[in-house]
């Protein structure tokens, strides 16, 4: 039996469940999911920057992904992760074949937790999740706030 | 039995209020209504924690404000709320509207209502329907407070997150264990200062309803 398939069968049906339940603000419930790996990791370092990175080589020589990148704009409060050929792809697959937009990123959700709890950020949110099945590769865009004096800096991420 | 449709139609979200205090026997009128909501089995599983202390009114106006302005940044640099105002022409008023959304300041109102109330329900006494039963009290609440001249919103903004909703019951002294107790809103009460204006407009019946299966929108003829 190919575990990760098992785990990833399971997460689609607690997804599924959870957005049938909560409609779109089950996408603000799940920032923890994913976290348990990331904590029991050593990630090190005294900016976002280097956060990002300490949590992206744990992830990769973890196998959880084949490649992944980042960057930061956007007055410093948007971060980009592009990830490909993660270990929960097949999961996102799914759920957008039944009709749920993928809302979940556990990668993602390991980056935000150490950026809270290494560097003691005021807030993140993940507001985009962007699945390419074809090529393999995700995009997901996050909020990250520093301190509170970031919430309300505005600018056109689309331009950054 | 009175009909009480006036006063489910004329209610609205009230989120600016005068500084006077609610005086104790209505806020007692509120909970009262709010214990006779439905409950699944009579489980009554939701208890109600009665805010009045500044301090803890400005931590939760703070939490709303980080906690709405986090998404709402985000959703302004995407190019999503800048939609949701199309309506709004002139372009300093949907600028100031935008700045009050994407600030937080939406969701700030707690900090200058004279009453919160926090509508928590226990987890632990094998109570199925926790969220509905706390809903069901929570309209009881806006009903009862919209009868009695009074004016207040619904607010679940700062415990939307897992974290916000950590953090509020942190405030509160509410035990943080996921399976102890839910926090799924609160209430702010007080005297309207803003205009009671009518509701916004609600959608047509016809658009909302069926007949006898999904789809079905013609009224058939019952004997």
């Amino acid at each position: 039996m190919n575990s990760i398939e098992y785990c990833n069968d399971i997460m689609v049906r607690l997804e599924e469940l959870l957005f049938h339940e909560l409609s779109g603000c089950a996408h603000w419930k799940v920032e923890l999911v994913g976290v348990d790996f990331i904590q029991s990791r050593e990630i090190k370092g005294d900016t976002a920057e280097q956060i990002v990175q300490s949590c992206i080589k744990e992830i990769k020589a973890a196998g959880l992904v084949k490649d992944m990148d980042y960057k930061i704009g956007g007055k410093g409060i948007k971060l980009e992760l592009t990830i490909k050929d993660c270990i929960h792809l097949p999961k996102e697959k799914k759920l957008k074949a039944d009709g749920v937009k993928p809302y979940i990123c556990p990668i993602t959700n390991m980056v935000l937790d150490q950026l809270i709890e290494k560097l003691n950020f005021e807030t993140t949110y993940l507001a985009r999740v962007q699945i390419d099945e074809n090529s393999g590769k995700c995009k997901t865009i996050s909020a990250i706030y520093e301190d509170e004096s970031k919430i309300g800096l505005v600018c056109d991420w689309s331009k950054q | 039995m009175g009909d009480i449709l006036d006063v489910i139609s004329t209610r609205k979200s009230i989120r600016r209020y005068k500084p006077d205090p609610v005086p104790d026997e209505l806020i007692d009128k509120i909970l009262e209504a709010a214990r006779w909501a439905p409950t699944g089995e009579n489980y009554q599983p939701w208890r109600f924690i009665v805010i009045r202390d500044p301090q803890t009114k400005n931590k939760i106006g703070r939490l709303a404000r980080v906690g709405s302005g986090s998404r709402m940044t985000a959703w302004y640099c995407l190019g999503e709320m800048q939609e949701r105002f199309e309506k709004i022409k002139d372009p300093d008023k949907k600028a100031e509207v935008l700045r009050f959304m994407y600030s937080g300041e939406v969701s700030e109102f707690a900090r200058h209502a004279p009453l919160v109330i926090a509508v928590i329900g226990t987890l632990m006494e094998g109570s199925v329907d926790v969220p509905y039963d706390l809903s069901a009290a929570i309209e009881n609440m806006l009903l009862e407070a919209h009868s009695l001249g009074l004016g207040a919103c619904w607010v679940h903004g700062p415990v939307a997150t897992t974290r916000d909703a950590k953090k509020f019951k942190e405030i509160l002294k509410i035990p943080t264990g996921m399976g102890e107790y839910k926090v799924i809103a609160y209430v702010a009460i007080g005297w309207p200062k803003e205009k009671r204006k009518h509701p916004r407009p609600k959608k047509p019946l016809e658009d909302l309803v069926y007949w006898e299966e999904f789809g079905r929108k013609e009224r058939p003829k019952y004997e």
